[in-house]
């Protein structure tokens, strides 16, 4: 009998699988239960297909979407529904790296103790309502994107991406290329010479002659049997002049001196090879820069051409440190939760960048009379593609009410000073307008 | 006027919000309270005789079946190499008479007379001689037998039953408020539905408590199932509460019958034959008869009425599987046995009740291990791995495609993961506290309040009630593991562990099933599943556990020992429960004396 007593332990076997079991579902049930709670068949959320419950608002309170008494619905402008499009995502799920997608669980008020008992949530995102119209409204019929951020809070302002639709007239018969693609987040493109920040950044730090070289563009060099062409004939220049008037001649030479390892090695270092995550959920795309294995791709992977590809968000991220003095305030999109700080570039190289970036305005583009009410550093880029040049103009303003880094892009549209750049005036300038 | 409809209209709809939060910490308390009086209250071991061994040392039998042997294990160690590793067993009956058998090869003698087949009856003093070595047999005395009572409590001292009770009632009269508020199909019928359940589980507790019995957490924890069962119901279809309550009263009488065959062991004993012979008739009939669902041949219809006979199955399996140490360790009994669960496996493997045989598989085990001996290991391991096959040839088609999908439900929820996803879904959104009864969505997803009352119960109660429910069956888990300590015979220990062994398996896989931690299969939630034959079968089967609670007024299915009535219910405080006057009845019932 004391052996059948003592068997009987065995059920505690069977009892501890129950509890394990149920320690494995408490587990996800902690982890997974907002996109369980979220799916579609959850009726206690949705009525008729739309969700029931919930609201975004930009950073001043305008709806970008609700739940409402008679539906879900978004923002009442229309270019401000297109311009937030991508951030703020629609009902259908379409765009997978939207707040309506991942923080759906938010949206709605998920919470592990309470279920989806409760009223919906109200998100406030850090966007502006304004700005994004606005941007969306330049970038016109573009495909492409614009991305402005506060370099010193880390809010983003503005993302927009193009072609998108209006949420609330649902998805178009056609929609345009890419359409439910933030190309912000999810695309990577050729940078061209926006990616000559990076060379520089380098040869600031390898090359210690650099300030005294000069460079003799005549339109055109061979570099280890390629021939590289330049945009224009520069004459004999400094370094500064060649990253204001991207000398395509220079920036090979530089290459060429650095060698593509180590090119590759600050692509990397500043964080444009790698994929990242916005407010910790939602994943952006990486970008490559493969070292080049002679001189002549060197030169070109040094232009920003060979194999290097950016991802627009990631090189917002280096613009920010390089406004920053080297630190870079991690974005967010969420008001009021702040993502740290991460140190990317040396302080002293940073100072340089910036200070060289003021001298491409003043130099080259225009000066304040191109841009006025901005104190702006920017690069441009023409990244050459099939099909078209990708036009880039990447920077920061640091206007004392509106600290702002920026990257716009627009897909295969020409130049980067003559697309991109006059996208960038009108969104900085309404951006210091409504910061003012 | 006006203003009496604004605060009804307006009071109902808060009340019941406020209940929402109030009733899964009543399911809570409710089973804290049961786990608090079944595994926290101290009771000592019973003793029925002594033992003297050489050197005049006294070994207590806490049992009424014991083995005497030269292993370890045993409950009284003679070691000598002329002694057997388990040699004889000495078996008292419900009279107090004791009896010695002769287990394997040695010799017993009795008073130097040898014993045979059917055994010999030992009596106070007698010499009992296991090979070479003599020992000698002293029966208690009624003065020792009333002074070892005075130290075993009865439950209920501490964590009061009535109580318990009223907290149930409470949990039921706001699972009524949220149905009538929030479920629009709800009307009188649920209500009345209700009503009979207190009402029916009033007059029991009054009526046991009144015999003297003060043991009630396994029905309490059944009741509070039952009742969550009854709200699944009533969300499900409103209008099937009737025929829920009528088969609830029905498991309750069967529930009750069973209790009291229970109390004579030699009853069941000669009936066990009948129970196997009945269990493998019954799979057999439905096998032929019943038409093919779902890709099993597991229900068959009466108008209406479907009824699973695999469920019954489940009682007498049970109840023919679990045996005496004096038949434990006989092969002929083993190979009977094996080849008796071989039967219901088989049946059940052909007729494509993949769960069911899992569930029985899982029993036999359980069993076997309790059973298993020097001699039983390598019958039964060769029965388990038979056993194992015929579980495997139960997967059909339709359970295998199923078993496909596990751990991707989410890569396919328009098809196989269907359901899984949709029950992940529900429970996600009930929270810790729930929708409220009646207000979930998920009830209406094919076998939702079946296989999935797990996030149903998490959906509309939640998780918090969702817990209790499983923590309710973990209770009894650790109840009998705890009353195996002082098991009276192995027969009431091993029917007990293989009950809920039962019901833990099937929480495994309805619980882990469509949570997607395992694949998910077709069993119920004892109790709280909705389905007539389960509901029936588990309430017959709470019977094996209410058998083995060996406490001092405990339980009915207990008989008390007759021997020593003048001398039970000695009470240290002398206050609460105990008879001041009145005296046992034949059958050990209390009469007369004070009622609650």
């Amino acid at each position: 009998m004391k052996k059948v007593t003592n068997r009987a332990l065995s059920v505690l076997v069977l009892a501890a699988l129950v509890i394990a079991g149920l320690g494995v579902y408490l587990v996800r049930l902690v982890r997974d239960g907002g996109d369980w709670a979220t799916f579609y068949a959850n009726d206690s959320i949705y009525t008729n297909g739309l969700l029931n419950r919930g609201s975004v608002t930009d950073r001043n309170g305008t709806v970008l979407a609700a739940a409402g008494e008679d539906g879900f619905h978004y923002a009442e402008d229309s270019a401000v529904r297109r311009g937030c499009l991508h951030v703020v995502g629609d009902l259908e799920g379409n765009i997978g790296t939207s707040v309506l997608s991942i923080f759906r669980d938010k949206f709605i008020n998920y919470s592990f103790l309470t279920g989806t008992t409760t009223k919906g949530g109200s998100m406030k995102l850090t966007l502006d309502a304004d700005i994004s119209a606005a941007a969306y409204n330049a970038l016109g019929s573009n495909k492409g994107t614009v991305l402005v951020y506060n370099y010193q809070t880390g809010e983003i302002l503005c993302m927009v991406s193009t072609p998108g639709w209006d949420p609330e007239q649902g998805v178009p018969a056609e929609p345009g290329d890419g359409a439910f693609i933030n190309r912000a987040v999810s695309s990577t493109f050729t940078p061209g010479s926006v990616f000559k920040l990076v060379t520089m950044a380098a040869a600031i730090e390898n090359i210690p002659d650099i300030w005294d070289q000069t460079f003799t563009c005549t339109g055109s060099t061979v570099i280890g049997g390629q021939t590289v062409k330049c945009s224009g004939t520069h004459g004999t220049i400094t370094v500064e002049q060649a990253l204001a008037c991207s000398c395509n001649v220079a920036f090979g030479e530089i290459s060429r001196q650095l060698g593509g390892t180590l090119i590759s090695q600050y692509a990397e270092k500043y964080g444009l090879t790698s994929a990242h995550t916005l407010n910790k959920d939602i994943p952006t795309a990486a970008g490559s820069a493969p070292a080049a294995a002679n001189d002549g791709d060197a030169a070109w992977e040094g232009i920003g051409q060979y194999d290097d590809l950016v991802n627009p968000y990631a090189f917002l991220r280096f613009v920010g440190a390089i406004a920053n003095g080297g630190t870079v305030v991690e974005p967010t999109i969420l008001y009021g939760k702040r993502c740290g700080t991460t140190e990317l570039i040396e302080p002293s190289t940073a100072k340089t960048l910036s200070e060289m970036m003021s001298y491409n305005v003043s130099y080259e583009y225009g000066g304040a009379g191109n841009f006025p009410g901005l104190e702006l550093h920017a690069k441009t880029g023409t990244a050459e593609t099939y099909g078209g040049s990708h036009a880039w103009f990447a920077g920061f303003i640091t206007n004392a009410n509106a600290p702002l880094a920026f990257v716009v892009l627009a897909e295969r549209a020409g130049s980067g000073y003559g697309v991109a750049a006059p996208i960038a005036r009108t969104v900085l300038q309404k951006a210091v307008q409504v910061l003012g | 006027m006006d203003i009496l409809t604004l605060i009804f209209g307006k009071a109902g709809p808060m009340l019941a919000n406020l209940s929402r939060y109030v009733l899964p910490l009543v399911a809570v308390a409710i089973v804290a309270r049961c786990v608090r009086s079944m595994l926290r209250e101290r009771y000592e071991p019973e003793t029925w005789a002594y033992l003297y061994m050489t050197g005049n040392i006294m070994v207590p039998l806490r049992h009424w079946e014991c083995i005497l042997g030269r292993a370890r294990s045993v409950d009284g160690q003679v070691d000598d190499p002329s002694v057997e590793k388990m040699h004889a067993c000495l078996i008292r009956s419900p009279q107090g008479d004791w009896t010695v058998y002769n287990l394997g090869k040695g010799e017993t003698y009795v008073n130097g007379e040898p014993v045979r087949t059917g055994g010999a009856v030992v009596r106070d003093a007698d010499v009992l001689t296991l090979g070479q070595i003599s020992t000698r047999f002293v029966d208690l005395t009624e003065q020792e037998r009333a002074s070892l009572l005075k130290y075993r409590h009865a439950p209920g001292r501490h964590v009061r039953p009535s109580v318990t009770m009223l907290l149930l009632t409470v949990f039921q009269v706001l699972l009524l408020l949220q149905q009538l508020t929030y479920n629009p199909d709800a009307g009188v019928g649920v209500a009345m539905g209700f009503a009979i359940l207190a009402t029916v589980q009033w007059s029991y507790f009054i009526v046991v408590r009144a015999s003297g019995q003060r043991g009630f957490e396994p029905e309490i924890l059944a009741l509070f199932l039952s009742t969550v069962g009854m709200s699944v119901c009533a969300s499900k279809t409103p209008d099937d509460m009737f025929k829920q309550i009528v088969l609830f009263l029905a498991a309750i009488g069967l529930f009750v019958f069973m209790c009291l065959w229970l109390r004579d062991l030699k009853r069941v004993q000669a009936t066990r034959l009948f129970a196997a012979v009945a269990a493998v008739g019954l799979l057999a009939v439905t096998l032929v008869i019943a038409p093919v669902r779902n890709g099993a041949r597991s229900w068959i219809e009466f108008g209406s009425l479907t009824v699973q006979p695999s469920e019954f199955v489940k009682v007498l399996y049970v109840y023919a599987g679990a045996a005496t140490l004096d038949r434990l360790f006989v092969n002929r009994n083993l190979i009977f046995y094996i080849g008796f669960s071989a039967a219901c496996v088989g049946l059940l493997a052909l007729m494509g009740d993949f769960g069911t045989a899992l569930v029985f598989f899982v029993t036999f085990l359980v069993i076997s291990y309790m059973r298993s001996g020097s001699f039983a290991t390598a019958f039964l391991a060769v029965g388990s791995a038979v056993l194992a096959v015929m579980v495997v040839l139960s997967l059909k088609p339709e359970t295998l495609s199923r078993f496909a999908v596990w751990g991707h439900v989410w890569e396919d929820v328009y098809e196989k993961g269907y359901q899984q996803v949709r029950a992940m879904s529900a429970a996600a959104s009930g929270g810790l506290f729930g929708q409220g009864a009646g207000n979930g969505w998920l009830v209406d997803i094919y076998a939702a309040e079946t296989d999935m009352v797990f996030a149903v119960i998490s959906e509309e109660m939640g998780l918090l009630t969702a817990l209790a429910c499983v923590g309710s069956l973990l209770a009894l888990a650790g109840f009998v593991v705890k009353n195996a300590s002082s098991g009276r015979s192995s027969y009431f220990v091993i029917a007990a562990s293989a009950t809920v062994s039962m019901m833990l398996v099937q929480i495994i896989l309805n619980v882990f099933g469509p949570m997607d931690i395992l694949p998910f299969t077709g069993v119920t939630f004892p109790f709280a599943s909705m389905g007539g034959t389960s509901l029936l079968s588990f309430w017959m089967l709470l019977s094996f556990i209410k058998s083995c609670d060996t406490r001092a007024n405990a339980s009915f299915a207990v008989k008390r020992p007759e021997k020593f009535s003048g001398g039970a219910g000695v009470d240290d405080d002398g206050a609460d429960y105990l008879p001041e006057d009145g005296y046992y009845d034949d059958d050990g019932y209390y009469q007369g004396g004070r009622s609650e």
